[in-house]
């Protein structure tokens, strides 16, 4: 059995995850590495090298070749192109491989219709280790700045109001390239080297690209998932290094990381501690970020508890929380719990199983049900008075259902149903849902969000969005219609489906 | 007043697989020629250098000079560097400055030990970042033939030719390598199979284009000028030899067309030598891609930047054993250059020494260049890593 070398996976995470750099005060010149000094200018420049990270840049793909008898570590791959990224005209030059790339693969490449084209680092997998090993991550893949995901600029931005009540201040959510469908629904389907840790990081990035909000001031991040590859070791931590949340102090973020876990609901669960946070004086934190990602498990179809198989999807979702240039105030909140087991992975299991007949009304919907009417009742809103219902999306029928059953119309309930589109991405389910709601939403309406998690419990929030949601919305590039409807997207038949979602 | 570094004896092992094996008996073999030739017994070797990158790994030898010990009974200082040129540039320096008048060089690889790790194996030499972001012993070959062909604005039809060009560099390695009985692959090739490779492979370069995974060793007895002459007629000294280094991680070089040691290794070697490069008659380049020859020219100053791919086209129309440079005639790669002789990476060196020392003393047989009254000069260029260190070797018979 073979270990990897913990410090060096530090080492190389820290500046491999983030695209670390060193830019010398004296000249200009700038390092791949964390110099403490110029190889050019020497002793005077100690001191004087700045910090840099190529993390939300964009580079240019300056030559490539096709790799496709890789090095035994990357054979999950197959065949990539890989080349040399230049960043800063050249001043940077970095070894990087493209990723999700699979169709182009198959004819003959012609490089040089690659060649000098604006890529962006996207963070990923570096490469298959042992189960028993660490998850060895990189940003040094890439994708074209002008496919799926396009390049966006992070900068902060001074915030122009503060609001009485917290609120939803950014969100951003994930989801890969490539796709299955099947009959009426289609779901998104990881590339090979993504996973439940990839996709929190990246919504995390995105998020803050919406928000413009410094990372410096995000003081907690919560992760929810069910398919975090560690049984023990949180994503969290990783979303708080990559992302550099929270001041940074000597090679430490001053942040509280946590990961959560109720089946779907474990992010959605952990928007009113996000919003409370923010809301406690003393707590000195001006932002908290919640992240719900799942890569979500299912057996394959012929094994028992197979029929998920049919539903599953893949992404991520991220909100910032906080009281300043608020896009969504919260209103008000219940959350109601019983144990029901009606769907669970026990340890060191590779997928969940179903109870069966428990899933449906003496789950879900009762207890749906029971949040989306307690939070009705003591916010004292009818239905007519809600512009926007989102459910927990398991499948199509269960959201539709327990919208009509509440008395919600198409146009009210219509716009969150998005796992047609993605499929059921578990703890980002109602999250991707809302999101695609805030995308279109206008000022000063009224969203129900009721999240579902299995085991059981459900998590009903009231927002009322704000006019910044209209100023906000020209930083949302990456918008869940956008994503739905994306050109680029990538078809994949069932055992590829399989493959991938398996991972490196 | 330094003494000069002579060689004075040279022995290799074929070149392949030599599966039955132990990396014991190749460099037993190697030595054992080298001896026989000079005629000189264990004893008189006052300390022996000895290459090897792998053997660590392909064969758990963590101590190398023990074994060595153990091999020859010697208990005389002993070093282990990586390429054999290193190990040479270590002897030369002992023999200049006095130290010792006799001394063994050796060089050994055993990769095929380790079939299906050697390519994991070999990106130890180049960057750990290039690795990680899936880098393989091959990539960076054919994005440094991207890039020349960017920088040097090829375009068209000449594209073509630049890719001709090189498969022809592969097809001359192999004809050279059936005049050499110790090569891997003593077989032709056609350009069209090098073409076919490629395309198969979906790549700028295939197959035909890199030199392959080898076992073998190489040795060779070096002396002070004055113990040479004792021991024959014949030295071949060490005029030049200097080496150069550059960064690891080759995306971030300056210039990914070329490698700057090669040419600062060049330019301090022909310095030592006091030799003008055009007296080179014979030089072994470090082939371990049909680009790598072709930038070889370049590094090494016998063409001009940009221009080398033509001047093998050129000669290689009606190939006359020799590139054809402004009316000189360069005799590169004779005993088949590591494409079709063979890269045992720590041997590789010795094998180059082996031909220009052979091709000096007009004794390499078929594969003797004919140059008026015999080439005087040669050189070696040998590399470690991704052109991360150059060494380059000028010899001559005065």
């Amino acid at each position: 059995m073979k270990v990897s070398s913990e410090p060096i996976e530090r080492r190389v995470s820290y500046l491999g995850d983030r695209l670390m750099g060193r830019r010398c005060g004296l000249c200009g010149k700038e390092y791949f590495e964390i110099k403490d000094y110029c190889g050019a200018c020497g002793r005077k420049s100690y001191g004087k090298m700045a910090d840099i990270d190529l993390f939300y840049d964009k580079g240019v793909l300056e030559y490539c070749t096709l790799v496709n008898e890789p090095t035994n570590k990357f054979t999950k791959l197959g065949s990539f192109i890989y080349g040399i990224v230049s960043f800063h005209n050249g001043k940077i030059r970095v070894p990087g491989r493209l990723t999700d790339q699979m169709a182009q693969l198959e004819k003959e490449v012609d490089f040089s219709s690659l060649e000098d084209r604006e890529v962006v680092p996207r963070f990923r997998r570096r490469y298959s280790v042992e189960t028993c090993d660490v998850v060895p991550t990189i940003s040094l893949a890439f994708t074209f700045a002008d496919e799926y995901y396009p390049y966006q600029r992070y900068e902060t931005v001074k915030p122009s109001k503060e609001y009485d009540n917290p609120g939803i201040v950014s969100y951003g959510a994930y989801t890969s390239k490539f796709r299955i469908k099947e009959e009426h629904i289609e779901r998104s389907v990881p590339f090979i080297d993504e996973d439940s840790i990839t996709a929190a990081v990246e919504a995390g990035k995105m998020a803050l690209m919406h928000a413009a909000v410094s990372n410096s001031l995000v003081g907690k991040v919560y992760v929810g998932s069910e398919s975090n590859p560690y049984a023990v070791k949180p994503i969290a931590s990783k979303v708080a290094q990559v992302l550099k949340l929270g001041e940074e102090d000597e090679d430490m973020q001053g942040v509280d990381a946590v990961d959560t876990e109720f089946a779907c609901k474990a992010a959605t669960s952990m928007f009113k501690d996000a919003a409370s946070l923010v809301s406690y004086p003393k707590s000195n934190i001006q932002y908290a970020m919640v992240i719900g990602a799942d890569n979500s498990q299912a057996a394959p179809r012929d094994c028992a508890g197979g029929e998920l198989d049919l539903f599953v999807g893949y992404g991520g979702c991220a909100y910032i929380f906080g009281k300043k240039d608020v896009i969504a105030e919260i209103e008000g909140w219940y959350s109601c719990t019983s144990d029901t087991p009606d769907f669970w992975r026990r340890d060191g299991e590779p997928y969940p199983m179903h109870g069966g007949r428990f899933t449906g009304e003496p789950a879900y919907f009762k207890h749906v049900r029971k949040a989306a009417k307690k939070l009705m009742e003591r916010l004292n809103l009818q239905v007519g008075d809600i512009n926007y219902f989102v459910a927990h999306q398991p499948n199509v029928q269960f959201p539709v259902r327990i919208a009509k059953d509440l008395g919600f119309k198409e146009e009210q309930y219509l716009p969150s149903l998005q796992v047609a589109k993605f499929g059921n991405t578990y703890s980002g389910s109602s999250p991707v849902g809302l999101a695609a709601v805030l995308d279109i939403a206008k000022p000063e309406e009224r969203i129900l969000m009721v999240s579902y998690g299995s085991g059981a419990g459900s998590d009903a929030y009231s927002f009322l969005t704000t006019h910044q949601i209209l100023e906000k919305r020209k930083r949302q590039k990456l918008t869940v219609k956008y994503q739905a409807e994306n050109p680029f997207l990538e078809y994949v038949d069932y055992t590829t489906y399989r493959r991938l979602k398996s991972g490196m | 007043m330094y003494t000069r570094p002579a060689v004075v004896a040279v022995g290799r092992t074929k070149f392949g697989e030599h599966y039955e094996k132990e990396p014991e008996k190749l460099i037993e073999e190697a030595w054992l020629k080298a001896s026989v030739e000079a005629n000189i017994e264990r004893k008189d070797l006052e300390a022996c250098y000895l290459s090897d990158y792998f053997l660590p790994i392909t064969n758990k030898l963590g101590l190398e000079e023990g074994f060595l010990s153990e091999l020859t009974e010697l208990h005389v200082p002993m070093e282990v560097t990586r390429s054999f040129s290193s190990a040479l540039s270590s002897a030369c320096n002992a023999i200049q400055a006095g130290r010792y008048s006799m001394v063994l060089v050796g060089g050994i690889e055993k990769m095929t030990d380790r079939w299906d790790k050697i390519r994991d194996d070999l990106m130890l030499l180049e960057d750990p970042w290039s690795y990680y972001a899936g880098c393989t012993p091959e990539a960076n070959h054919e994005l440094m033939l991207r890039a020349y062909i960017k920088k040097y604005g090829v375009r068209g039809g000449d594209v073509e030719k630049l890719n001709a060009a090189l498969a022809h560099v592969s097809v001359k390695n192999h004809m050279h390598a059936t005049k050499n009985e110790y090569a891997q692959y003593q077989r032709k090739i056609t350009v069209e199979q090098v073409l076919k490779a490629r395309k198969e492979a979906q790549r700028p370069l295939g197959l035909y284009d890199y030199a392959p995974i080898s076992d073998g060793a190489a040795s060779l007895i070096l002396t002070s000028e004055e113990c040479a002459k004792k021991l024959t007629d014949k030295p071949v000294f060490i005029r030049g030899f200097s080496s150069a280094t550059d960064y690891l991680t080759f995306p971030a070089r300056d210039d990914v067309t070329h490698f700057l040691a090669s040419e600062i290794a060049m330019k301090n070697a022909l310095k030592m030598a006091g030799v003008d490069r055009h007296d080179i008659r014979v030089a072994e380049v470090y082939d371990q891609s049909t680009v790598m020859e072709m930038v070889a020219l370049e590094d090494l100053g016998f063409c001009e930047r940009g221009r080398a791919w033509r001047t093998i086209h050129e000669s290689c129309q009606e190939y006359k054993g020799y590139y054809e440079i402004d009316g000189r005639e360069l005799f590169v790669n004779m005993n088949g250059g590591l494409k079709a002789d063979g890269n045992p990476l720590g041997a590789t060196g010795g094998a180059q020494v082996f031909e220009v020392f052979r091709q000096l003393r007009g004794e390499a047989g078929e594969r003797q260049v004919k140059s008026d009254a015999g080439p005087t000069y040669g050189c070696v260029l040998e590399l470690e890593g991704f052109g991360t260190k150059s060494y380059v070797c000028i010899l001559g018979r005065d």
